[in-house]
């Protein structure tokens, strides 16, 4: 045979394509660690996955990573909260790890300005969110001042979610969300 | 032609007319002439690209004056930024792309194309599509997740008329009455036949936590590798030994960087969450695999390098050529730089700072960019035999090199000294000032492109609307010296 023909090709293009998604999608699947959830872990409720919801709306994942990496440029979050780990992920659909860090990690967020600083961390983020530049003069945050109140308290909800349950959670609220 | 004649009532099964050939029946006579589905394709490109950069400068813009075009809910950063990423990729690179092998795989086959209907109307169905998914996500309808934002029914449009094209063109590589298969039309392969399935993947199935995660990168690192890389290098490829007139330096090398991307590049995906939450084998296969790519990198490095070594004297004359080089040095910095970036300490620094928007860049921009202007301009002297303006095409190739040099270091060094910043105990906070120059540069960088691929578009418009001049290159359907050397 003088020439290639493109049928052996194909068949070496797929066994090596195979081996790859053999190797990253069907593997992990029995990744123990993935399929089930931190211990402590609770699931959204309806209004933070309605706040979920604006977020991945907005577009917030393009800005705002959610993973805290065992390195030295997240040294001062391993201290404070922990290193993510893919439990930690296990109600998030879809995943919101984020490649980028204009703004802050957000992984923990529910902790540093959580519910447990009451109103006051409340009026803060919905503040922000209205208005970032009110709080940060070189903040380059969109004014998300277009969402109607309620989607703001939805969000606020969702993100003061974020880490929360890593501290003891309140039994009320695990119970509502389960 | 094997194309067949138009035929008027619904198609019978006669022995003449099998099954196999039913959708070369469906010839509508205004768009069966020869490369027009090529031609749709090429300039729809052409125009996304202008789209994708203008929204990029807009961005560019919110990102040290945040006031910008403020309060209106489709323009806000969040939603351009994935409509900047879906058009860069459908729009500008796939279309683009999709034109030049719609141009080569005709020549490089002896063989006419299988539809030029089908051709076309796909290449309309996806404009109309893409606007749909793009509009659906500055409305808020956005999927989320990084290459499939685009929601129900957009996305599934793209996988369905991804296996149209796919068929267009294996139909016409599968009847070729050149039997040897040049390099090209190896790449073009592997373009097209893998696609459906990491595209569903990405954009249907479900999957939960960090397997989505997961999967999401391995979907779309296999989008960069084996869809846009393949047919960006499948078309340098093809127009850099036509532009010197000489033969490949090696079809040898072009095979082992052809199969080392092939084994390593669909490995790649898990590269994105290094360090992060994921199975630590994940990460070392893919590390692993990154650094492999050095291989197919040093490959297509020495191969076009042999190809391209002692041509200044081109370089000076032809401006096509001229792109084709910056592609190729783009492509060569974009995969060691990926490489580089996955080595586990770097990574560790540079994650999620402005160097890898900058890497991105370089690749888009640098490799894409200047390589579909290379092949557009080749198309415009060699194919169509009409002359371009060269003083518009030295603008548009300066204008280009300054924006992406401009633009790469100035996000690329912001990207180090984050890094630094952060390494020593810093936070995004502590950057905001620091930033606000580069981006300014970023921005200025970006509107000098803008206006560089502005000039290219008045220059193919002139071009295509001028008389036809009386043409010194050829590229007919006579590709034998492209295929000299290549044995079995």
């Amino acid at each position: 045979m003088r020439f290639i023909r493109e049928f052996p090709i194909i068949v070496a293009l797929s066994f090596l394509f195979g081996l790859a998604f053999t190797g990253l999608v069907l593997g992990p699947v029995f990744a123990s660690d993935i399929a089930q959830p931190s211990a402590k872990l609770v699931a959204y409720t309806p209004i933070e996955q309605a706040g979920r919801h604006i977020y991945v709306r907005e577009g917030c994942v393009y800005c705002h990573s959610q993973q805290v990496r065992n390195v030295k440029a997240d040294q001062n979050m391993v201290d404070a909260y922990g290193v993510s780990k893919a439990g930690d992920y296990y109600y998030d659909l879809p995943h919101l790890l984020g490649t980028s860090r204009q703004g802050p990690d957000l992984s923990n967020e529910g902790q540093v300005w959580g519910k447990a600083s009451g109103d006051f961390a409340r009026e803060y983020l919905i503040g922000h969110f209205k208005n970032p530049r009110e709080y940060n003069s070189q903040s380059i945050m969109p004014s998300y001042s277009y969402l109607s109140d309620r989607e703001l308290e939805e969000l606020t909800d969702y993100v003061q979610s974020l880490g929360a349950w890593k501290v003891t959670p309140d039994p009320t609220e695990a119970e509502a969300s389960s | 032609m094997t194309t067949s004649p138009v035929s008027k009532t619904a198609p019978a099964l006669s022995p003449d007319n099998d099954r196999l050939n039913f959708p070369q029946m469906i010839a509508i006579p205004a768009l069966e002439r020869r490369d027009y589905a090529m031609q749709t394709w090429l300039f729809s490109g052409v125009f996304w690209m202008v789209v994708a950069a203008s929204i990029g400068v807009i961005e560019a813009v919110k990102l040290f004056y945040p006031e910008f075009l403020q309060g209106i809910p489709a323009l806000a950063y969040g939603r351009l930024r994935p409509v900047h990423v879906n058009i860069g990729i459908f729009g500008f690179m796939s279309m683009g792309y999709l034109g030049a092998a719609f141009y080569m795989v005709p020549r490089l086959t002896q063989t006419a194309l299988y539809s030029e209907t089908l051709g076309v109307l796909t290449a309309w169905a996806w404009n109309l599509n893409l606007t749909g998914g793009v509009l659906a996500i500055l409305m808020g309808f956005s999927k989320g997740k990084e290459y499939e934002e685009m929601p129900f029914p957009f996305d599934m449009m793209v996988g369905l008329l991804e296996i149209a094209i796919a068929g267009n063109i294996f139909s016409t590589i599968t009847v070729r009455k050149e039997p040897r298969l040049y390099v090209s039309l190896w790449y073009i392969l592997l373009a097209i036949i893998p696609f459906p399935i990491y595209y569903t993947l990405g954009n249907v199935m479900k999957f939960r936590g960090i397997e989505d995660a997961i999967v999401n990168w391995f979907y779309s690192h296999n989008l960069f590798g084996l869809w846009l890389t393949t047919l960006g290098l499948a078309t340098l490829y093809y127009i850099v030994p036509k532009q010197l007139n000489k033969p490949l330096y090696s079809h040898a090398i072009s095979f082992l960087g052809f199969w080392t991307l092939a084994a390593f590049y669909p490995w790649n995906g898990g590269h994105h969450v290094i360090w992060g939450p994921v199975p630590m084998w994940v990460m070392s296969a893919s590390v692993t695999a990154s650094i492999a790519m050095l291989i197919p990198t040093i490959s297509t490095m020495v191969n076009f390098g042999g190809t391209a070594w002692g041509t200044q004297g081109v370089m000076k004359r032809d401006i096509s050529y001229r792109f084709s080089i910056f592609a190729y040095l783009s492509y060569v910095g974009t995969s060691l730089w990926g490489s580089g970036l996955a080595i586990m300490d770097l990574n560790a620094k540079l994650h999620f700072t402005s160097t890898t928007i900058a890497h991105v860049h370089l690749g888009f921009v640098g490799f894409g960019l200047a390589g579909l202007a290379a092949f557009v301009y080749f198309y415009l002297e060699r194919s169509l035999k009409l002359g371009y303006s060269r003083t518009l095409a030295e603008w548009h190739f300066w204008l280009t090199t300054i924006g992406v040099v401009g633009y790469v270091v100035s996000m690329g060094w912001l990207g180090w000294l984050e890094g630094s910043d952060w390494a020593a105990g810093g936070s995004v906070q502590g950057v905001l000032e620091l930033r606000y120059w580069y981006n300014v540069a970023r921005a200025g960088s970006g509107g000098l492109l803008l206006i560089g691929q502005l000039i290219l578009v008045w220059n193919i418009w002139k071009t295509m609307t001028s008389p036809p001049s009386d043409g010194k290159g050829l590229d007919d359907l006579k590709l034998v010296s492209l295929n000299e050397g290549v044995s079995r």
